[in-house]
């Protein structure tokens, strides 16, 4: 096989299997949210349900979304610029959503915040019910997508090293100046990562929020359990992949925006030294 | 006195890197701290910016100790070995960055960046990024942006390191003549000897954490206190069982006051000549000449020559 062919073929099965695996199935839910018509698929994503599990789910994001990236950067500041001891059992803690199955995230929670949980009772004595309702939602989602700003941001720390920061005090910046005007810019692309994996992991999540929401239709119902329940419960199709197609565009639409921002600044200026 | 250093001492864990140091940097010097690497130089050096805090001993400035007091409130002007350019700024923004900080006003920011790159001559690199410049472009923005602060002390960490050889020489005879301008106190580390012989006007010989010898170069290179300074500091050749300059010693005709011996190699380096002899006691010293010395001498390998030390 000369040079030619043998990249050639590689290059088909790249094609294929990622064709396979995602174009085939995602183009596919494309056509059929589609197939009786863009006035059946409008008619289904503006149902007064399917409306109330889209804002829950934007809710949700909007609360776990920046916290997670904040909680994520200043990890991964610690983890970076300091060492002390227990710093691997800390990174290791931040993994550990991301590592079991959101199921247990979901039974764990239960767990701890029911009634028969001792942190739980001591919550509803107080009134406070975190089960059954957005708070348990949030909570979950924040779980589930912990670790991928941390993830994304630290090697970037590593990488750029603690110098740029040293300068900046040098030259009489205190901290709060010194991470916005030096640190961050220096990280955004790791940053900007994190927080568009965060995004789409916040709205997917399935497991650990099924668990916590009691899964009641209308109040603490997100996409994609909304998307379950019409497949599953309700022989809804249209109604499954229209609520899939929404779903699916706003993180596809989230990746887009990514990777057209770092092109453009690219093109800029020469980004790397 | 400009910087003075009592006691310093830094451990990292079970290594002592800085051991008690004490020294007295003349104000307007420059001073070069020479010594292998993992003698402690950059960490002395990040000692007395406040970028590590000493675990004992003291950090003056210009009479002021400021052992206690942060790095940005110091007026040090730091260039690191890698530059550390703000990458994401342009040249004039990395350069007026500790005046942004300072709260000048915007048109005497502007004055005094245009000035400090003319000055660094990185003229019609203004808008330029970190990454479009050259090494030595960003060494010399590097040092424009330390300078613009007008620190009270220049702290240089290896600054000819990551140079390639011609653009070094170029840059070492600027960094002189820059300081010879503007006077203000320097300390450069590095770990090349004729580096530190040609630019400095005070030479610190650091080894394993410790003050060798400071004075001088020339005091020092005539005088070392000690057998690793000696080393250090000019190449040397064992002749009678004592550790010599090759340039001290001579090949002669006469045997009179000399021993003979053979030549071994001869290794013609454009003006130098190193020639090493073989002698009877099975010691091998080379000589170090001139080309023209050389020549007058007429040997070849295998030639008996006889040496000695020069008057």
């Amino acid at each position: 096989m000369n040079h030619t062919t043998r990249k050639w073929s590689l290059r088909l099965v790249v094609v294929l299997y990622l064709g396979l695996l995602v174009g085939l199935p995602v183009g596919y839910l494309f056509i059929k949210a589609f197939s009786n018509g863009f006035h059946a698929f409008w008619v289904e994503v503006t149902k007064p349900n399917a409306i109330a599990a889209l804002k829950l789910s934007a809710e949700v994001a909007l609360i776990a979304v920046p916290v997670n990236t904040v909680v994520g950067i200043g990890a991964a500041l610690i983890l970076a610029r300091r060492k002390f001891f227990g710093s691997r059992a800390l990174t290791l803690a931040f993994d550990i959503p991301v590592a079991v199955s959101p199921i247990i995230i979901g039974v764990a929670l239960v767990l701890a915040y029911s009634r028969i949980g001792w942190f739980g009772s001591w919550l509803s004595s107080h009134g406070i019910q975190i089960l059954f309702s957005p708070i348990g939602i949030v909570m979950a989602t924040m779980a589930v997508s912990l670790p991928y700003v941390l993830r994304s941001v630290l090697p970037v720390l590593i990488e750029v090293g603690k110098d740029q920061e040293d300068a900046a005090r040098t030259l009489g910046a205190g901290g709060f100046r010194t991470f916005w005007q030096v640190t961050l810019p220096a990280i955004r692309w790791g940053v900007l990562y994190g927080v568009t994996l965060t995004i789409a992991r916040t709205l997917g999540e399935f497991g650990a929020v099924l668990v916590v929401s009691g899964n009641i239709t209308g109040k603490t119902q997100t996409l994609p359990i909304y998307i379950f329940d019409a497949w599953d419960q309700n022989f809804d199709t249209i109604g499954a992949f229209a609520g899939a197609l929404v779903l699916a565009s706003i993180s596809i639409v989230a990746l887009i925006i990514l990777s057209t921002l770092r092109a453009r600044e690219r093109k800029l200026h020469v980004d790397l030294a | 006195m400009s910087i003075s250093l009592s006691h310093l001492t830094k451990r990292y864990g079970a290594d002592t890197v800085v051991n008690d140091v004490n020294v007295e940097i003349p104000e307007g010097s420059l001073t070069a701290v020479l010594g292998p690497s993992g003698s402690g130089k950059s960490t002395l050096l990040k000692l007395i910016a406040g970028l590590e805090s000493p675990d004992e001993g003291r950090v003056v400035i210009e009479g002021d100790d400021v052992t206690d007091v942060d790095p940005r409130h110091r007026d040090i002007g730091f260039c690191f070995q890698h530059y550390a350019p703000f990458r994401h700024m342009n040249v004039a923004r990395n350069i007026g960055f500790g005046l942004r900080v300072r709260k000048q006003p915007k048109d005497v920011i502007d004055a005094k960046v245009a000035e400090l790159i003319e000055l660094v001559r990185l003229d019609g690199k203004a808008k330029s990024y970190p990454a479009q410049l050259s090494g030595g472009e960003r060494q010399r923005m590097a040092l424009a942006r330390a300078l613009a602060i007008e620190p009270r002390v220049l702290l240089l960490d290896e600054p000819f390191g990551a140079l390639d050889a011609q653009v070094r020489t170029e840059l070492r005879q600027w960094v002189k003549e820059l300081h010879r301008q503007i006077k203000v106190t320097t300390i450069l580390v590095t770990h090349d000897q004729d580096e530190a012989m040609e630019v400095a006007d005070q030479l610190l010989i650091m080894h394993q954490g410790r003050i060798e010898q400071a004075g001088e170069p020339t005091e020092l290179y005539e005088r070392p206190a000690t057998e690793f300074v000696h080393g250090f500091l000019g190449p040397t050749t064992t002749f009678k069982g004592a550790s010599v300059r090759p340039h001290d010693l001579e090949l002669v005709a006469t045997s009179v006051g000399a021993i003979e011996g053979n030549v071994q190699s001869i290794m013609e380096l454009g003006f130098e000549v190193q020639v090493t002899v073989s002698l009877s006691d099975g010691s091998t010293p080379w000589v170090q000449m001139s080309r023209n010395e050389f020549r007058s001498i007429n040997v070849g390998v295998g030639s008996p020559v006889s040496i000695r030390e020069r008057d």
